[in-house]
């Protein structure tokens, strides 16, 4: 009787999922389609009216995979996603310990943690400019404070090195995100049962071993979305790139989100190409997406799902039976 | 979720009894009145007190600023005839995040009740409206009832103005209202110890003409501890107007020899010490035009706006110790043309705004009152304006200048200013080339590197044939 | 050993102080100079773009402000009604699908769920184009649902709530309201929602932020002065690089940036408890 019942809420899994579809459907499934389409066609330039499907439907994807500032945005997007991810979760991690600890309590982590999380709701646009007058040449605050220090005699041209640049950007990024990350990771552990955290506490376990092998583990789930997010997020990085120094100098923080714009926007309305920049972005973003779901997925929740199939299974043989 | 709602509505409150309080204010009153305002209530013509039963028709206006806008009111108020028959539809899309290009595209592109009937368009891409791409959207101002060649000669447009403006059939398609022609514009007191007179015939000789010239002054000012100009960028707008060719012709990418050369001007400025190495639009670029910087910098080249908005308002203690003479070769720098659709049904209407703004050489016309500084009341900003005819009917002394008529300058700068080198890859490309050549002289690159990778980038982003 | 162990925590005492102070300076820094800024005049600022003491031009900078197509309670009622329509719907709606794919086993459940994952990975610049296109031939510019409806459908807010419920909704409870006989919907709302509350506030404090903060869509979606967003206000002031007034700009951000403050502070006891899942005790 009760499994008979379980089978039949599952309409309620495409009941509830009708707003989200239908929403999908209307608004966002042209602008897909459309980015998908378009790598496949000779559709540039503008006020163009008709365009047709390339004889070499892939020629687009050859274009910009042979194109040397494509290939240079790559290494920059990973280079910069890399520096500032790193850091970002890892101070997250240690905050969220901090925050978390049930041995050391902080005063004033409540603030701390609204505080954090304070870069993120400025516009990336303002960032952009306070940075770039901060690291200003030959007169700007870093300058003249290192001078004041007497760590240099004459202003460094900060902007013009690529590795500072890179680095700049990297740090904006992680500025702007270690707050957000962090309120999730808290917000995780907190979810955890205390009750195991007391039990450990009877087995002597220190503050870092019940991190390590209680809370981790634990935050498995949450822990993906972390990663997952910031991973799209990060390949996909635009505003501070753009905005910062327009993907200069030489090219040093050009992202790919920069580098499709410029495709599309800078000139010559290379839409077609930019498009399919697009579909090759999200094809490394989805092959990366499904390693980290590979590599922490639930294995017990897998096994659930092969003994529910086994139950539905037998269920429906014994309906079978019970029909003949 | 009630407590956010409910602190929602608070939030609101407060904002209205800010608003209200500051709205209140009679100054504010008097000129923000329409766009800030619902467009659904007449406030668009405030000048017409009787609720006309006739609907209005309507007439879209697209613009990346506010200025146009503000003008097209100032014409509705004048004429109450017109705005008892018209009324003015306002899109503003700022250039930032480069939105206004693409949504302006869409709309002329996809027609209907909402495409523009008169737009606008910055120096920076006013060639793909005029004579690129986007050509097509734009009528010729004959078809909008106006007696373009003869208006032009009569009100003496600058030739560049119109040059930009000119479609590849030969039609003006687009003119401006201000003139953007470039000077040098200079510290009389830094002149005078170095040279010794201030007077703006004699330093144009100096520094001019030839940037040969222009760099034998350099080394003389050198040997003062003085700099000629505050940063690269300050050369590189008379560079890149005085080319023959633009960066493309053709297809093809074309590398002009002057602007070439502007690696070697850079690089000399940069090794010789003949400047502050600042950016333009940056800190330290304008704390040069008020001695702040490392050594007195003589002077900064730029059109009448660079007075009136960026160097009077940050010239401190400098202020009336300014002159304005001929630069080694001559440039423009910024403008705005107005364009009026070809496909709008209202042509005549659009043709009388667009005329009263670009061609109208009487003293009530938009160019007079722009000249002298008068179109919101008097004792507004001067600046020079495309017709040469109302520059010369204007005053422009300037106490910031120690009485001088910039308009004596102005006039002539506007003949030498070139507007046949343009293309609509302007901004791009002149954003890669001015990061390779800071990267050349700054050392970071060789100058080979740095031309092949400027050449690396045009092929990449854009659609052009590079050899 | 006890000694040891308190000599320990007074060293992780003051670490962890010094860390957290460091981080309060850098984040409340750029807040301050843009508070400061919007006291300044524009050739201050120019000059020097960083500055901790506050001047004297505020009134002049409102002035200015007002004087340009700059109306901030116009703009304020359009992002408020745009940023909390768009967060009540995406709250509301990604815990409905994520609860469709966590409480109920159906067969497209996990390609579905594959399908959210994939539409959050395509990279927007161009598929933006390809939206406005679209609104643009249905006739919805300026129209402010074109950008609050999409939100019923955000992928990585479906995906976050996804995430949380698989922690800590324990089914148990729903099935406990089944053999009460609630319906499936009266359940949602009544049982499994107030335990995602703390979730729920954090997803709104994200998505507020980000719909208020957003401007490419908007700019070019809503092209008429009475539908314009704080954001857009904003940066119509910095639309003319030749004259910016840096002053009145910074104004306008500092006005953008209050209302989120004070939305933030409000929820942010949600931050500060911790988002304590698993609502039910024992």
């Amino acid at each position: 009787m009760k499994r008979k019942k379980g089978v039949s809420y599952a309409k309620y899994g495409y009941i509830f999922s009708i707003p989200f579809a239908v929403i999908f459907l209307i608004f966002s499934l042209y602008p897909i389609l459309y980015t998908a389409l378009l790598g496949f066609t000779d559709f540039k330039g503008l006020g163009t009216k008709s365009w047709h499907f390339l004889d070499n439907p892939f020629q687009n994807f050859i274009l910009i995979l042979n194109n040397d500032s494509f290939r240079q945005s790559l290494s920059n997007t990973f280079i910069i996603w890399t520096a500032n991810f790193i850091p970002q979760i890892l101070l997250a991690l240690v905050l969220t310990a901090w925050f978390t600890s049930r041995r050391n309590k902080l005063k004033g982590k409540g603030l701390f943690k609204v505080i954090f999380y304070l870069p993120n709701i400025i516009t990336a646009a303002s960032i952009a400019i306070l940075f770039y007058s901060l690291f200003g040449y030959p007169v700007g605050p870093v300058n003249s404070l290192l001078i004041k220090l007497g760590l240099i005699d004459t202003p460094v041209y900060f902007l013009i090195n690529k590795a500072t640049a890179r680095g700049i950007v990297a740090f904006i990024q992680f500025w702007m995100w270690y707050g957000y990350t962090m309120i999730i990771l808290v917000s995780g552990v907190l979810g955890i049962s205390p009750d195991i955290y007391e039990a450990a506490e009877i087995d002597g376990t220190t503050g870092l071993q019940a991190f390590w092998y209680i809370t981790l583990p634990n935050l498995k789930t949450i822990l993906l979305y972390v990663l997952i997010t910031s991973m799209i997020g990060g390949l996909n990085m635009y505003d501070i790139p753009k905005m910062f120094m327009q993907g200069g100098p030489d090219n040093a923080t050009l992202t790919t989100s920069v580098f499709i714009y410029n495709q599309a926007f800078s000139g010559s309305y290379l839409y077609n190409r930019a498009a399919a920049a697009s579909m090759i972005m999200f094809l490394i973003i989805a092959f990366f997406s499904a390693i980290l779901f590979y590599l922490l997925r639930d294995k017990d929740a897998i096994e659930r799902r092969k003994e529910n199939k086994r139950m539905r299974k037998a269920y429906k043989e014994r309906q079978e039976a019970e029909k003949l | 979720m009630k407590r956010v709602l409910s602190l929602l509505l608070v939030v609101l409150m407060m904002f209205s009894l800010v608003a209200c309080g500051s709205g209140s204010q009679p100054a504010n009153e008097a000129n923000n009145a329409a766009p800030s305002t619902p467009a659904a209530e007449p406030s668009a013509a405030p000048s017409t007190t009787e609720p006309s039963s006739t609907k209005k028709i309507v007439l879209n206006v697209w613009s990346f600023t506010d200025e146009v806008p503000k003008m097209i009111e100032k014409f509705l108020e004048m004429n109450p005839d017109f705005a008892a028959k018209y009324e003015i539809s306002t899109t503003i899309i700022a250039t930032t995040e480069g939105a206004y290009q693409p949504a302006l595209d869409q709309a002329l592109a996809s027609g209907g009740k909402d495409a523009p009937d008169i737009y606008t368009a910055e120096a920076a891409f006013v060639l793909k409206y005029a004579q690129g791409d986007a050509s097509q959207y734009a009528a010729p101002y004959k078809d909008l009832g106006i007696d373009v060649d003869k208006a032009i000669t009569d009100a003496e447009i600058a030739q560049y103005t119109k040059d930009i403006g000119t479609n590849g059939n030969g039609d003006v398609v687009a003119l401006g209202y201000q003139a953007t022609g470039g000077a040098y514009i200079y510290r009389r007191s830094i002149a005078k110890d170095v040279w010794g007179t201030d007077d703006p015939a004699e330093i144009a000789k100096i520094i001019g003409p030839g940037w040969d010239k222009f760099y034998a002054a350099a080394a003389e000012l050198k040997a003062k501890g003085y700099g000629i100009v505050s940063g690269d960028g300050d050369v590189w707008h008379a560079v890149e107007n005085s080319s023959e060719k633009g960066w493309v012709a053709d297809g093809k990418f074309v590398m002009d020899p002057k602007r070439e050369a502007f690696l070697d001007l850079s690089k000399e400025l940069k090794d010789k010490g003949y400047h502050n190495d600042t950016q333009d639009w940056q800190d330290a670029w304008y704390a040069d035009m008020k001695d702040a910087g490392e050594k007195k910098i003589l002077g900064f080249f730029g059109p009448a706006w660079m007075i009136n908005y960026v160097i009077a308002g940050n010239s401190g203690e400098t202020f009336g110790d300014w002159a304005v003479c001929e630069p080694p070769v001559g440039f423009f720098w910024g403008g705005t043309w107005v364009l009026g659709s070809a496909s709008s049904e209202k042509k005549e209407a659009v043709g009388q705004i667009i005329n009263w703004i670009t061609l109208d050489t009487t003293e009530q016309g938009l160019q007079y009152m722009w000249a002298n500084g008068t179109l919101n009341g008097p004792g507004g900003t001067k600046d020079t304006v495309a017709s040469g005819k109302v520059m010369g009917m204007s005053d422009g002394t300037l106490e910031f200048l120690a009485g001088q008529d910039m308009f004596e300058v102005f006039i002539p700068a506007n003949q030498f200013a070139n507007g046949k080198n343009l293309t609509q890859y302007d901004e791009t490309i002149n954003l890669y080339w001015r990061d390779q050549v800071r990267a050349y002289s700054a050392g970071e690159k060789s100058r080979e590197d740095a031309i092949k990778d400027l050449k690396q980038m045009v092929r990449d982003n854009l659609d052009i044939i590079v050899e | 050993m006890k000694k040891n162990k308190k000599s320990q925590s007074v060293l992780f005492k003051v670490v962890a102080y010094s860390v957290c102070i460091l981080l309060v300076i850098l984040s409340i820094l750029p807040f301050w100079i843009m508070f400061v800024n919007a006291t300044r005049s524009t050739f201050q600022i120019q000059q020097d773009a960083l500055s901790f003491i506050p001047s004297k031009y505020l009134i002049s900078n409102i002035q200015i402000l007002l004087g340009k197509t700059f109306d901030p309670l116009r703009g304020l009622i359009n992002s408020t009604i745009i940023s909390a329509s768009s967060t009540l719907c995406t709250i509301y709606f990604s815990a409905l699908t994520a609860y469709a794919l966590v409480a109920y086993n159906w067969k497209l459940r996990s390609p579905f769920f594959t399908f959210i994952m994939a539409v959050m990975m395509i990279p927007a610049q161009v598929s933006s184009i390809g939206f406005y296109q679209f609104m643009y031939k249905i006739g919805m510019t300026n129209n402010f649902l074109a950008l609050i409806l999409p939100t019923i459908a955000t992928p990585a807010a479906v995906f976050f709530m996804r995430q949380f419920m698989l922690a800590s909704l324990p089914l148990e409870l729903v099935e406990a309201a089944r053999i009460d006989g609630a319906g499936e919907f009266y359940t949602f709302n009544k049982i499994v929602l107030p335990i995602m509350k703390p979730a729920m506030a954090t997803q709104a404090i994200f998505s507020f932020v980000s719909s208020w903060n957003s401007l490419f869509l908007p700019l070019i979606l809503l092209t008429k002065s009475e539908k314009y967003t704080m954001p857009i206000m904003v940066s119509l002031l910095r639309g003319d690089i030749y004259k910016t007034e840096y002053g009145a700009v910074y104004l306008g951000l500092a006005l953008t940036v209050l209302p989120i403050f004070i939305i933030y502070f409000l929820l942010s006891k949600y931050i500060v408890e911790g988002v304590a899942l698993g609502g039910v005790k024992g």
